[in-house]
């Protein structure tokens, strides 16, 4: 084994940055009934950082997005978000954060403005009108802005729920597993979109393709069984080598 | 950046997206319609010949039909939600669960109160009934404090029900113990009008009617934060 990789393997838990934590997460557990989904999660991810998060299915990595998202509530362990306890300060945190997920969160039945408009509502969007124009026009769907989201392709409802999730300006954005059912057109607007917006906004990824997730990412995480398995910077990482800690971690083989 | 967030704009925004996307699908109030006209033809047909003062009768043939009505277009009030994981969106926006309760609850009653509103004079005509406009307006009073307890604990109950599998099931299983003692009140309040009983023992329904409302509302403010959380 390289001494690098050696090197690598050994260290699971990356050691605070000294900028700002954006995400604060200590001794984070969750249990659902006796079933423990994540045990004594902690890690810390500065404001502007890119976290991709890996692991097999059932790692509980969805779960760890929901405590963030202030949809489940941890069974052990303090978390902040912007600053913010997501269970003191809940509304204040929903209106921070954005969720793009594999499923698009879009009523069926409404247009694509119509969408856009109760979400707005939702969050107290100003201006509304010229933030979806603005929106619509990105992620190139003002063509059909008055179509039921039910007629749209799986890739045009991922875009417009790219849209959804950027409508209130969120700081902090989750995306679980996003690039599912995109086609490379899809692929590339969603990917121009995070590049504008790179700079003003923290993320974690979700993903299980691990050349775009690191080539995203400022660090990287697997998750394993519901506890941290690796957690690196990514400059210290190249796809080869991460695929291989992902193996050994995964099937145990260190 | 985003304004305060008005809590009546959210409740009439989930009231408004309610109504856009059944108008576009029109699947619960049909639904709705045809089986309580159905019932009502069925009622009027099995009943009309045999009893003769079917005033007497009249409020519990209707409320037996609007009942099974209503839980039809309860069990299908979360689907929209369930679509596509909006539940989750809708959760995740910086809204007041109680908001979510009332935005959903005010749908539900708006759906209600339009069948009723069509479905109550079929009623009349098909049982021969007649009433002056002073009672008919009693009479339409009490129906709709009915429907605002049906809407409260049925938007209730089905937000309990949509996270279970038999949730067909769990939704009448669960409504119809608790809906009971409105149901009582609002038979012998609606029979009490139709045969022309004393206004005093139909305010007394009505009365009863309105304090399980609030005492219902009130059960689904404090609870709705943690019925509808994970």
């Amino acid at each position: 084994m390289p001494k690098q990789m050696a090197e690598l393997l050994k260290n699971e838990k990356q050691p605070y940055t000294g900028a700002h934590a954006e995400i604060e997460v200590t001794g984070l557990s969750k249990y659902f009934g006796k079933r423990k989904v994540l045990t004594k999660i902690s890690f810390e991810l500065e404001k502007g950082g890119f976290l991709s998060l890996f692991g097999p299915n059932g790692a509980g990595k969805t779960t760890l997005v929901k405590i963030l998202s202030t949809l489940v509530a941890p069974s052990e362990g303090t978390v902040s978000v912007a600053g913010l306890d997501p269970y003191k300060n809940s509304a204040a945190i929903r209106s921070k954060i954005g969720l793009i997920s594999h499923s698009p969160l879009l009523y069926l039945d409404l247009s694509a403005e119509e969408n856009l408009r109760f979400y707005g509502a939702m969050y107290g969007v100003d201006n509304v009108d010229a933030r979806i124009d603005e929106l619509l026009e990105q992620v190139e769907l003002d063509h059909r802005r008055y179509d039921l989201v039910r007629t749209f392709s799986k890739g045009m409802m991922q875009r417009l729920a790219i849209a959804r999730a950027l409508l209130h300006r969120p700081s902090v954005l989750f995306l679980d597993e996003p690039h599912t059912g995109l086609d490379p057109h899809a692929v590339d607007i969603f990917e121009s979109l995070l590049d504008t917006i790179r700079q003003d906004h923290t993320f974690i990824m979700i993903t299980h393709n691990i050349e775009r997730g690191l080539a995203l990412c400022s660090k990287a995480m697997i998750l394993y069984n519901g506890q941290i398995a690796f957690y690196q910077n990514k400059a210290d990482l190249d796809t080869e080598m991460f695929n291989e800690i992902y193996r050994r971690k995964v099937k145990g083989e260190c | 950046m985003s304004a305060k967030v008005s809590a009546g704009k959210q409740v009439f925004a989930i009231v408004k997206k309610d109504v856009l996307a059944e108008l576009r699908t029109k699947e619960m109030v049909i639904a709705m319609f045809l089986f309580v006209v159905l019932a009502m033809v069925v009622f009027s047909q099995a009943f009309g010949v045999i009893l003769n003062d079917l005033d007497r009768v009249g409020g519990g043939l209707l409320w037996v039909a609007f009942l099974f009505m209503s839980m039809l277009g309860l069990n299908r009030s979360f689907v929209h939600e369930k679509d596509e994981g909006c539940l989750e969106g809708l959760l995740m926006s910086p809204i007041d669960r109680p908001l979510i309760f009332f935005g959903k609850m005010l749908g539900n009653l708006l759906f209600l109160s339009i069948v009723e509103l069509f479905a109550v004079p079929i009623f009349f005509v098909l049982f021969r009934l007649e009433m002056g406009a002073s009672m008919a307006g009693i009479f339409l009073a009490t129906i709709f404090l009915s429907n605002i307890g049906i809407a409260c604990v049925g938007t209730l109950l089905s937000t309990i029900s949509i996270n279970t599998k038999t949730r067909d099931l769990m939704l009448p299983i669960l409504f119809m113990p608790v809906i009971i003692p409105l149901l009582i009140a609002a038979v012998s309040a609606t029979g009490g009008i139709m045969s022309g009983e004393e206004l005093t023992e139909v305010y007394g329904s009505m009365r009863f009617i309105a304090v399980y409302d609030i005492i219902f509302l009130l059960v689904a403010y404090a609870l709705y934060d943690y019925v509808i959380s994970e």
